[in-house]
């Protein structure tokens, strides 16, 4: 979707405030919406549409509000989607007897079950198929014109583009049908861009912007 | 059940706009009252992921990952070929690092990691984000004016040295492995690490120096 997520390239957002104190929270808050992130699941949510929920986010609160904060908005939207929370039930901030209720608390992780979990976060999003990459490494290719009206990871910036395929990366999982509920696995490249290819003012001949784009993203560059 | 309807949710998100309230510490505590009144999440485990990240797994992960890197060379080549398998040595392979791809700094070359569309990050290995990266100044300029986003960081890149620009638009994650500065080759694996510092692992570092800054 063309929407307030997809920055790249976009301008007016001032300096960047580049200070951090290197502490991973700065209010409680956010460590306990972190926390939540990492528990919470819903049936059949992929990363994709969780992504896509984040990114349908109305555009003043988007930008507005705080980063955790719009992770809370998001786990928010996808629990209301799914059915598992109601609008009624946010509005009165507690749960409503006889709606859906999952049972009794999962038992509590302590420090190192969660570090392990952890690593049994480490997911992966590729698979082997059948169809040949269509493309080879060195190969000239151009990016769609278009983006998917849901969900797509072809930024803005990078449509209609000339680059260069830099590596191929087996399949991966689709993100524009996973947003859809559908697990369907592409051939996956980076694709490198020169900057001059995507931005008018560019001045450094060898700058070069990476993108990793799924195989129907992509057409031969020299047809 | 989910019916991935995109309209559902942009008019969910219009009703949470009006009924949640604009605090946004109200706003977590009522996600968090509601899911554990109904069974979904314990509070301990959020506690627990709280204390994990506050400084288990972060970026003195990525640090000893680059010092071990500058130390040994077999372990470098590993990582530059199959990083997962090579931080999973270490006990690192976890939240979005199974795809990681470790790009190297240069005399000639500089990389720079972004994510324009949301803010991936390779969390088992640096841990939560600086604010800047999730911030929309960022994310629109890194690929469009990496050159001046350095500067502001106080970083100035020669034009002769080419940036190359990381934005994670699929799973992989990116780790961007700084060179050893000059000057330390008597230092260990320890002092070596102590040395890298967060930034330098997403590129707005570059010249890491001899005098210890710990992880910033």
């Amino acid at each position: 979707m063309d929407g307030i997520h997809d920055l790249g390239g976009k301008e007016g957002y001032g300096p960047i405030d580049v200070d951090d104190d290197g502490r991973s929270f700065h209010h409680d808050w956010e460590g306990r919406e972190w926390g939540i992130a990492q528990c919470a699941r819903t049936p059949g949510i992929t990363i994709d549409w969780w992504r896509h929920c984040r990114e349908l986010i109305m555009p003043e609160d988007y930008l507005a509000r705080p980063y955790f904060d719009s992770w809370a908005q998001t786990d928010f939207s996808t629990y209301i989607e799914a059915g598992w929370i109601t609008m009624e039930e946010v509005i009165e901030g507690s749960a409503r007897p006889g709606n859906p209720d999952h049972g009794d608390s999962p038992a509590p992780m302590s420090l190192q079950q969660v570090v392990q979990e952890d690593r049994s976060h480490a997911f992966r999003f590729d698979a082997s198929i059948e169809a040949e990459p269509a493309f080879n490494i060195g190969q000239c290719v151009r990016t769609s014109g278009y983006g998917n009206v849901g969900h797509t990871r072809l930024p803005q910036y990078a449509r209609g583009r000339h680059g260069v395929v830099h590596a191929w990366h087996g399949a991966h999982v689709f993100p524009d049908l996973s947003a859809q509920g559908v697990e369907v696995h592409q051939h996956l490249y980076s694709v490198s861009f020169t900057a001059a290819e995507l931005w008018p003012e560019a001045r450094n001949g060898k700058d070069r912007v990476y993108l990793d784009l799924w195989e129907s993203y992509l057409s031969d560059g020299q047809s | 059940m989910r019916d991935f309807d995109s309209r559902k949710v942009a008019d969910i998100h219009v009703q949470l706009h009006s009924h949640l309230p604009s605090d946004s510490a109200l706003r977590v505590k009522a996600l968090e009252t509601l899911l554990v009144d109904k069974g979904l999440v314990n509070p301990e485990t959020i506690d627990a992921w709280v204390e994990a990240y506050s400084d288990e797994i972060g970026p003195k992960r990525g640090a000893r990952i680059v010092a071990k890197a500058w130390t040994e060379p077999q372990f470098k080549q590993r990582l530059i070929r199959d990083a997962p398998a090579a931080i999973d040595e270490l006990g690192y392979l976890g939240k979005a690092t199974a795809h990681l791809k470790v790009v190297e700094n240069t005399n000639d070359v500089h990389n720079l990691v972004v994510c324009t569309l949301c803010s991936c990050y390779p969390f088992s290995i640096l841990g939560i984000a600086p604010a800047w990266y999730k911030a929309a100044a960022y994310r629109s300029r890194a690929v469009r004016d990496p050159r001046g986003v350095l500067d502001e960081f106080g970083v100035n890149i020669p034009d002769e040295v080419e940036v190359r620009v990381w934005d994670s638009t699929a799973e992989l994650r990116y780790l961007v492995l700084p060179q050893r500065p000059p000057g330390t080759e008597d230092m260990n694996e320890d002092e070596l690490a102590g040395l890298v510092t967060r930034n330098s692992m997403i590129g707005t570092d570059r010249d890491l120096s001899v005098k210890p800054g710990g992880n910033d």
